[in-house]
Order: structure tokens, then sequence, then C-alpha cells
């Protein structure tokens, strides 16, 4: 079957969004939220947030990950209940049980994940829960329905075409046609253009202009990406760590003003790396290139090298192709080009436990599934790492002893808060399963190590524990590839900094080189300097 | 030949009561592996009824009803408690093997009723299997609640943000594919093989099991691959009837369970892994948590 | 699942105290034997009387005792050939399969060296006995190592593969043994070759010394997940099959290996039963109970879940089918009094088996959330 052509057709020109005098509609709140308050335990998502959404606007919502953006929009969806606080509808209160009830309203989301049926057709996912399909499918009236509809917005879908088989950009558009299938007069689009191509943003963009000024669609855009931000939206409002920090028009603001409020201005950086006389040349990362669990490209092309006493940060908000850059340098996903040599051996083909016993350790980001076992106890959990390791198992015997005296030392210089050795790791909160693993793999001494967003939901205690811990690494000879969403963390530890985008490095930056505001921009994708190794 | 034939017949409706029952229900992305114990604990049931009352249609009952329950109780486990599905399945399996040998023992032995009227000398069973197919094709693939049931197996989370009840989807198809699998055992003890021994299935229920993912979960290619199967068991039954005197005839008994691993794995290797893949209800055998 | 204000739901149980496994256990079995007491109701002799013959002759007869002790050296070759695969999160369902492959390849061994007939001049009788034993377990072990090999590297459900291959051993030692197949022997009423005096096991105090193997390896195998580098790594792949290849553990050769381990010990199963109990020391033509008895070694093993506990599991299920055949004549009641006894013990275990590995919780349901009206606010 071909694949869908999802080209979009605008029928009537759309008026410039940066005009003083704005978009033609009446400046009517049409959506409202007051004082919205949503605990998840031990974080609090939203803190008495309000919102003010007029018809016919685009809105952007911005934020960094964490600030509660898609929680937020998942209370005006009706998939997440408020703690505390208000929506209104055109100034009348209204209550969500469940997304049937929004979708009843006028509302529409589209998700940041993909939620369609890959195997089947742009009809038949069109069509899936729509009231009108409770017998026998009449597929004949839904595709004339479907087919006004796309005529009236301006949207060509192959109706026929199986979903796995449209590009993202033409599967975002099926979302956005079901929603309006299904009646709705308010959009909300999650993260939309974060697996999309260039092309695929600038036909996104251009269509959700014209659905908002042709057909007087209301439309919230929530992103953390600036470019969409300023090309697309009439006004902004900014989310930082789940409160709302500026709500402003978007002609009157600019970029740097936009960073400034998602990033905050108080940059701790008080914990500092002390410079360090690089060592010897310990990793080479040649153009390396990776496909995703989707089968998508998630590494194009990345290039570095580490020195020993090194940190090597590496910045950007996670789906940009860090999760495989981890996993493909400690050996748990094949490369689909490219060399990574360690030591000036090319160890690209060597399996995870050769890694190991090279000297490379690996902190993935997924603390209770993948590094660590959560039945174990914390013994057991500790001899993940030491199974191999012939100090530990003689003659095939596990050395438990010594493998419970390593954990206690662990415990102790960590500072791992259990009620004793043999609970099960899955007692344990995240901070202290991170503290665990962090010094199971700093227990092998290990020359190089991966660290997977390191310090993300730990307090403060723990954080700045696990970043001194880091820089300590560093100082005794070992080098560090930090992968963290986290700028400040990055700023303060890293010697070089690469803000990856998309699959590539923006650029390698040194520390000298980078400040917050650059940095930032380049994670966002604002600029992109084509900039060579080091 | 002609025996040979009707007797294929009767053998592939087994297979394709149970195999469709199991279809539907993993359609809707519920894996039960214990089939084999509903399909025992139906046929026993059916049998002991039958012979009780003298009534078959009390049997079939008796079948439809025990299936029914075992499959909502692997329901209840998999969808609402959200367990493993491949544990609750072995556990019916087991539970359904020892039961059934203390149950039906008293019964062993012959059915000892008047046979069932074949008309066109094929059990009605036959016939409903058939019919059953098709209704289930016409149901899956051309009906909006076919549509809810095949978006639960592919992403419930997709389905659930249409407005789907997912839950209630799975239970019913999962509950429906019990009632079949007891179905299938009862035609076994009443029409096919009206004799009762313990464990009379001998694997047949996994073989079912092994026909669904052959099928690519389409109960027409189901059909003819049941076919095919039965075929070949009645063939290995009676290998003299095509291709007398080669090899010993318990060589031929072999056959059928040999090529079921050869056709497994080739659908498991990466060439037709990504073709077979697409067939396969992506959430099949997952637990669902509404968020 | 809501009720009321209450959710039930099942939640994992985060461990398992042996003391805890055990008191399960026992009251499962009571429970068991009390339901059972249905079978005898009608008997003249009554339930209470009825049990006790059974115990009496299962344990106390000495005819009695032995055979309880073949049986239940069989049985808990099966439970560890279920066993070790369960761990690293596999199901062997392959049991009888392998155990025909093991009687076979036993077999195979006097039978290649012609020495079935008369004493072999190639190979003294000790040395013949330990190959027939070795080639029973590699047998298990290659038939096993099939089934893992297709799931480790292609991922076929080990459930059907396994199952498959039961079906098809079945019918190769029909082959072997029935209607002029190479094992069969002189009697020609489809069994295979009477092992001559000199191949049979030796015995120890009346036992063969396979029971010496089989308590051996129950010992050991508390000890081999409990101490040794290679339990520990079947242990981490059972939970966590992705951690474990983050720890470097091989995804490949460790599901392979269990399933080696596990089919040598369902190989030695079938050693056991057809070349080493007294008596039969044949595959006899009514093999095919001996391998639906197999598939009890899954419910000892899933009620059991270590090698020593497996030992009083085994013995109450061998004691009670062999108990139960005795009465069923004795009482006069219907045929099958055995298979009853142990389908009952089975169905009542399973639930208890839950209990095991989940405890039933009734929680309180998050509260609803508070309505608060409120004007409209202004714009």
């Amino acid at each position: 079957m071909k694949a869908g052509t999802g080209r979009v057709r605008r029928p009537v020109p759309a008026p410039a969004i940066h005009s003083p005098e704005g978009s033609s509609i009446p400046g009517e709140p049409i959506l409202s939220a007051r004082g919205i308050t949503k605990r998840f335990p031990g974080v609090l998502a939203l803190d008495r947030v309000d919102l003010d959404v007029r018809a016919g606007e685009i809105r952007a919502v911005l934020g960094q990950n964490g600030a509660g953006k898609t929680t937020l929009m998942n209370i005006l969806f009706g998939l997440v209940q408020p703690d505390e606080g208000q929506l209104y509808l055109r100034g009348r209160q209204v209550h969500f049980r469940s997304p049937h009830d929004a979708l009843t309203i006028g509302i529409g989301m589209v998700h940041q994940t993909r939620k369609l049926v890959a195997a089947h057709t742009v009809l038949e996912n069109l069509v899936l829960g729509n009231p009108g399909a409770r017998g026998f499918l009449n597929l004949a009236r839904a595709r004339r329905e479907i087919g006004e509809l796309c005529q009236r917005y301006g949207v060509v879908l192959e109706l026929g075409a199986r979903v796995w088989q449209l590009s993202e950009g033409e599967k975002q558009w099926v979302e956005i046609l079901k929603a309006l299938y299904r009646g709705a007069r308010i959009l909300i689009l999650d993260e939309p253009t974060s697996v999309l191509t260039p092309p695929e943003v600038k036909t996104l963009l251009t269509g959700l202009k014209a659905l908002v000024s042709d057909q007087g669609v209301t439309v919230l855009v929530v992103t953390h990406k600036l470019p969409i931000v300023m090309a697309v939206s009439h006004a902004v409002t900014v989310l930082r760590s789940g409160r709302v920090v500026a709500s402003l028009r978007t002609d009157e603001a600019t970029e740097q003003i936009l960073v400034r409020h998602m990033i905050g201005k108080d940059v701790s950086l008080r914990l500092t790396k002390a410079p360090v006389e690089p060592g010897r040349l310990l990793l080479q990362v040649e153009d390396l290139s990776a496909f995703s669990d989707k089968g998508l490209r998630a590494l194009r092309g990345v290039s570095f090298v580490l020195r020993e006493g090194e940190i090597f940060g590496v910045a950007g908000v996670t789906g940009n192709g860090q999760e495989e850059l981890a996993q493909v340098i400690a050996g748990l996903r094949p490369t689909a080009a490219g060399r990574i040599l360690f030591d000036g051996h090319d160890m690209t083909l060597r399996s995870p436990l050769a890694r190991w016993r090279l000297g490379i350790g690996y902190i993935p980001a997924e603390r209770a599934e993948v590094a660590s076992i959560a039945q174990f106890s914390l013994v057991e959990n500790t001899g993940l790492n030491f199974h191999f390791d012939r100090a530990f198992s003689t003659q095939g015997f596990f050395d438990y002893a010594r493998l419970e005296q390593l954990t206690e030392r662990i415990v102790d210089t960590y500072d791992v808060k259990a009620p004793h050795l043999h609970v099960q790791a899955q007692n344990l909160s995240g901070g202290n399963l991170q503290k665990l693993i962090l010094g199971r793999v700093l227990s092998r001494k290990p020359r190089l190590l991966i660290a997977h967003l390191p310090t993300q939901g730990l307090d403060v205690e723990a954080t700045a524990f696990v970043r001194g811990t880091l820089m300590e690494t560093c100082s005794q000879g070992a080098a560090v590839l930090l992968i963290s969403e986290d700028l400040d963390e990055i700023l303060a530890l890293s010697d070089w900094i690469a803000p990856i985008y998309e699959g590539r490095f923006a650029a390698i930056l040194s520390r000298g080189e980078a400040d917050a505001e650059t940095v930032g921009a380049m994670m966002a994708g604002l600029r992109s300097e084509e900039a060579g190794a080091p | 030949m002609l025996e040979l034939l009707t007797r294929s017949f009767e053998a592939s409706t087994i297979l394709v009561l149970a195999a469709l029952g199991e279809l539907i229900s993993q359609r809707a992305g519920v894996l039960n592996v214990g089939l084999e114990g509903l399909m025992l604990f139906g046929g026993t049931l059916a049998f002991i009824t039958a012979q009780s009352t003298g009534s078959y249609i009390l049997g079939v009952l008796a079948g439809l009803a025990v299936g029914g329950f075992l499959g909502l109780a692997h329901g209840f486990f998999s969808i609402t408690l959200r367990g493993d599905q491949v544990v609750s399945g072995m556990g019916l399996w087991i539970l359904s093997f020892g039961l059934t040998t203390y149950i039906g023992s008293p019964y062993t032995g012959p059915l000892g009723m008047e046979r069932i009227q074949t008309p066109f000398g094929l059990s009605p069973f036959v016939y409903l299997a058939v019919i059953l197919v098709a209704a289930a094709w016409l149901l899956v693939f051309r009906t909006g609640p076919g549509l809810a049931i095949r978006s639960s197996g592919e992403n419930p989370s997709a389905a659930e943000v249409s407005g789907i009840n997912v839950a209630a989807i799975r239970y019913l198809c999962v509950t429906f594919g019990g009632m079949l699998a007891g179905l299938s055992g009862a035609t076994y003890t009443l029409s096919y093989n009206p004799v009762w021994n313990y464990n009379f299935l001998g694997g047949w229920g996994f073989t079912s099991l092994a026909l669904v993912f052959f099928s690519m979960w389409n109960p027409w290619i189901l059909l003819a691959g049941a076919s095919m199967f039965a075929a070949m068991w009645q063939l290995s039954l009676s290998p003299e009837l095509v291709l007398p005197g080669i090899l010993s005839r318990y060589i031929w008994r072999t056959l059928p369970f040999v090529t079921t691993i050869v056709i497994l794995s080739i659908i498991s290797t990466p060439w037709f892994r990504t073709r077979w893949g697409l067939a396969r209800p992506e959430a099949l055998g997952r637990p669902y948590a509404k968020e | 699942m809501r009720l009321g204000r209450y959710t039930l739901t099942l939640e994992p149980r985060p461990t398992l105290s042996p003391l805890h496994a055990v008191l399960t256990a026992i009251l499962a079995i009571f429970v068991a034997l009390a339901l059972s007491s249905v079978i005898f109701l009608r008997s003249e002799l009554g339930a209470l009387s009825a049990y006790r013959v059974i115990f009496s002759y299962a344990f106390a007869n000495p005819n009695g005792l032995f055979t309880t002790v073949h049986r239940a050296i069989f049985l808990l070759f099966c439970t560890f050939a279920f066993l070790v695969p369960l761990r690293a999160g596999l199901w062997n369902i392959g049991l009888p399969g392998q155990v025909y492959a093991g009687a076979l390849a036993a077999f195979a061994v006097p039978f290649a060296l012609q020495a079935h007939e008369a004493p072999s001049p190639l190979l003294p009788p000790g040395l013949t006995v330990l190959a027939m034993v070795l080639a029973a377990a590699v047998a298990g072990a290659a038939l096993a190592a099939f089934a893992g090999i297709l799931w480790a590297k292609l991922h076929v459900n080990e459930i059907l593969v396994t199952m498959m291959l039961n079906s098809i051993l079945f019918w190769f030692v029909s082959y072997m043994i029935k209607e002029g197949g190479p094992y069969m022997g002189a009697t020609a009423e489809g069994e295979s070759f009477l092992l001559p005096d000199a191949l049979r096991a030796p015995t120890v105090l009346g036992v063969p010394f396979t029971a010496m193997l089989a308590v051996g390896a129950a010992a050991l195998l508390d000890l081999f997940f409990a101490k040794t580098t290679l339990g520990y790594k079947i242990r981490a792949f059972g939970l966590n099959p992705a951690a474990s290849r983050y720890a470097g553990i091989n995804p490949v050769t460790l599901p392979v290996l269990v399933f080696v381990l596990g089919g040598a010990f369902a190989g030695l199963a079938g050693y056991h039963n057809f070349a080493a109990i007294p008596g039969l020391y044949k595959i006899s033509g009514n093999y095919g109970y001996y391998g639906d008895l197999a598939f009890y070694g899954i419910i000892s093993g899933l009620i059991a879940r270590g090698g020593a506990a497996a030992i009083p599991v085994v013995l109450l299920f061998a004691g009670l089918s062999l108990g139960a055949r005795l009465v069923q004549g004795q009482l006069h009641l219907p045929f099958g009094v055995d298979y009853a006894l142990l389908g009952l013990l089975m169905m009542t275990f399973v639930p208890f088996l839950i209990l095991y590995r989940f405890r039933i919780a009734l929680r309180l349901a998050p509260k609803a959330l508070p309505q608060i009206s409120a004007d409209v606010p202004e714009a």
C-alpha cells in the first residue's frame, strides 16, 4: 500500500501572526484553569496554576521536562484529576471524569506518544471509538464524512494506508483529524514536534495556523522548543517546577526572555569541578549512528573524544538520542555505523560483559528496571557487577560473605538509608537506590563511567552527593560521560559540553565557551554550529 | 479415503473451535496458554452431564458453562489483578488436568449413547464451526465492536483515549474464548471420540494454541491451517492409505508435531518475524493499567 | 478492583520466608486430604480408615515402602527438571518427552554394544551401567536444549515446543519397542528387551543407587542456587532478564544452559524408572503412564520450590498414588482412584500457589476530590 501523502493545502492565506493587531478573533477566554494543584507521591507536580486560553488563539505552554506541562494538559483532557482547582469552559465550571467527558465537550488531545493503532488503517483509527461506530462499520459513510472534513480543514490523507507506513508528520495529522472528527474545537498538542523532521514541522505549523485562522479552532501547544513558540503562537505561558512564571504575548517576547524564564535566573554553580590536567586519550567515538527501538534513526553521526580526568557532558531533553548513545557505548545496542575505540582498541563489537571487564561502568537512567533487580536484596544487587569478578567467584562459588562486606562498605560510604542489607531493593527510595547503584558501579573502579540522568528525582542532598562523587572519580583518573537534562549539573561538572538535538551534537563547547543561555538555546534547537572535535 | 476426509473434518472442528476462541481472546490482548485445561474440563463435564442426563444438549451446555467460567477466572487474574498471564494459564491447565482426572475417573469408558445425527456424514459441530468462523471474521473485521477488540489488543492506551472500555472488552473476549474451548472439548468427548479417558486430549490444546499463532490471527487462515493439520493427523493415523509400507506407523504419528515445531520456528525467523509480527496484536500478554 | 471504599488487589509478596512456605504447604496438604476423603465416603471403610490403609501400605508395608520410594525418586528427578528452568523464568513442560529420551538413550548403550543378550566383551558391566546413566542424562539434556535454543535465538514459545516434543518422543518410543522396532523384546508384546542381570542398576539397601543421586541432587540443588555464581545468574535472569543483560549475563547461553540442566534431570528420571527399578528393567508397554506421571513433577516443583522441600512432597505424592491403587482394589472403588487423589491434590495446591506469590490486600481507596465552588473569575 502506498504511504499517505499528508500534504496540507491551505484554502485561504492566513494573516501574519506577528501583526500588531494580533489575529482577527475576539479575545474572550474559552478555556480557563484556576488554582490547579496536583501532587504525585513525593513531588508537587503543579502548584496553583492559572491559565487562560482565548478563543481562536494558539497558546504555547513552554517549560523544561518536569515543569508540569504534560500533567496540566492531562488534567485539561480529563486523563488526570487535579487535587485542587477548577476548570472553566466559556465561563462555566466543568469537571471531567474521563477523556470521554472532555471529548464530548469539544476538547481533543494529541499526545506526546502516538496513540494510534499502528497496524490499522488511517480510516480505522479515525473511526475508533466514534459514537457512530456501534454496529456494522459503515466505512463508506465514514469515508465521505472524513473526506468533507479534510476538504474543510485543508488536510490531505490517504485513508487506506496503514499507520505504520506513515511518517511521523502524517501520523500527527491523523491524530489531529481524529480529534476534529470527534467535534473538537479546542485542540491540545503535547510536544507535537519532538519526532518530526524540519519539513514536517513546517507543514504542521502552517496547518495549525490555517486551522486557527480559517476555522476558528483554538490550539494549545505544549513544547520545550523555542523556535516553535516563536513561529506559531499568539501567546505563551511559561511553566517552571509546576508554577506559572510568565504569561505573555509572543510578539512581546524574545527568545532570550523566554529562555531565562524557562531555566530561571538562579543558576546555582556552587559545586564546580576543578580543572584537571587531561590524561591519556581514553574514549574515541567516530561518526556513531544507531537506531532506536522503533527503528528510527536516533543517533546521526556523533563524534567526540574523552580523556582521563575529564567529564564530557551531553546536555539535552530526553528523546534526542541520549538513551541510544549510552546504550551503544555500554554495549547494549548495536551500532548502525561508526566506531568506538577504548584505549586505542576498537571495541565496537564487544559484549557488555567484555566492556565491564575492560573498565567501563554504566549507570542507566532506569534505576529500577535495568540497573537493579527489585526483588533482590541489596547484597544480591551488588552482585550484579561482581558475578564475573575472580575475587568474588572462585571455583563456581559466589562469595556472598565478601559481597556482604562490600555492600556494607557501600552502604556506609554512600549513605544508603536501608533497614538492613538483606532488604529488597524495591523497598529503597529512588535516591537511596541510586546511591547504591552508584556505589556498586564505582566499586569496580571503572576507567570510564557512563552516567545517564544520575541525579534525576533525587533530593538536594543526594544530588550534591552524587555530583561530588562523580567529580572525585575524575580526580582519581577516570573519565565520565555525563548525560543529563539538568543544565546546572552539566555546566557545573563538565569540562566539555555537547548539547544534543535530534541525534546530533549541536556543538562541542569547552567549559569556558559555554553558558546557560547558549547551551539552553542549543538544547532547544535554536542554534547549531557544526563544531569539529576538540 | 472418504472416511479419512470426514474424520479430518471432525478433528479439525475440535481444533478450530478452541483456536477460534483463543484467537478472539488474543485479538483483545489476553493470552491463555492453558487452553488444553479448558478443553479437558469442558469435555469432561459435557461427557458426565450427557451420560447422566441422557441429553446431548445439556452436555454441550455444561461444556460451554464450565469453559466460560474458567475463561472468566483467567480474565479476573489477568485483567483485574494484572497477573502474569502465562502463570495463570499454566495454573488453569494443571488444575484442570488434575481435577478432570479425579472427576472423570468413575466415568472412564464409552459414552454409551446413540451417536449424534450426522447430516451429510458430518456432525453438526462441523457446520457450527464453519459458521462460527464466518461470524468471527465478520465481527472482528467488519464491525465497530470488532475494531474496538482489535484496538484493545494492539494499543489499549489508544483505545482508552478513544473512549473504549478496554477492561470490559477483554473480559468479554476471554470469557467467550473460554466458552468456545469448553465447546471444543465437548465436541471431542460427545462426538469425535465418545470415550472418556484421563488426559484424553493428549496435547491438542497446545496444538490449537500453536494454530492461533500460525493463523496470523485471521479466522479463515485458522480454518485452513486446522484442516491441514487435522488431515495430517488423520493421515498419520493410517498412513497406509496414501503411502503404504514406508516408515513405521509410529513415526508417522509424530508428523503433525514435527510440522508444528518447524512452522513455529520458521515464523520466528527474522524475515518472517516482521511480516508475522505485524499481524500479532502488539499488546498481547501485557497487563494494561489505566493511567 | 473497588469494593465500596476499599480496593482489593493482589500484591506481589515481598519475601517468602521458608517458614511461611512450609506452613502454607502443610495447610494445603491437609485441605487436600480432607477434600479427597470424599472419594472414600461411600465405601465400606470410611475416609479415615481408608487413609490409614493407604498410608500403612505406602509407608509401613515393606513392599509398599520400596515401591513408594522408587516412585518418589522418579518424581524427584522430574521436579528438578522443572524447577531449574523455572528459576530462570522458563516453563519446561517437556518432562515426559525428556524422560522417554533418557530411557531410549539408556537402553541404546547395551543395544549398541550388543550387550542385551549376552555380556559384551567391549565394556565391563560396571562401565556399561555408567554409560547408560550418562547417555540418559545427555539425551534428556539435548532434547531440552533444542527447545532452549529455539527460545533463546528465535524466541519461539518454549511451552509449545516442549509440549510438541512430548508427543514426538512418545510415538518414537512406540516405534522403538513395538511392532518389530529395534528395541523390541523377545516376547514381542510391545515392550523393550529386558535388561540382563549384569546391567541392572546396583542397589543399596534394596534401593537403586539412583536414590543417592536424587537425594544428593536435592541437597545440592538448594546449595546450588544459594551459593554458586551460576545459581545467582539463573535467579537474576529469572527475575529480570533486562537487568541481567545489563549486568553482562549472556542472554543466549544462560537459557540454553538451564534447559540442559533440566533436561539432564528428566533424562535421569527416565533411566531410573526403566532401568533401575527392581521388577521392571525394561521399557514397558504402558510407558505412557509413567510419562504422564512426570507431569506431577510440575506441581511438586511449584509447591516445593526447592530441592530439600521437594522430598516430602514427592513422597506424599508417590505414597498416595500407590496406596490408593491398592485401596481401590480392596474397597471395590472404580478404577483410577490414584489418579483421582493426585488430581485432587493438584487442584487444592494451585490456589495455595497463588498465595505464595501474592497476598490479597484490602487497601483504602484514595479519597475523592472535594468539590470547591467558586464564582466565575474575571478574564
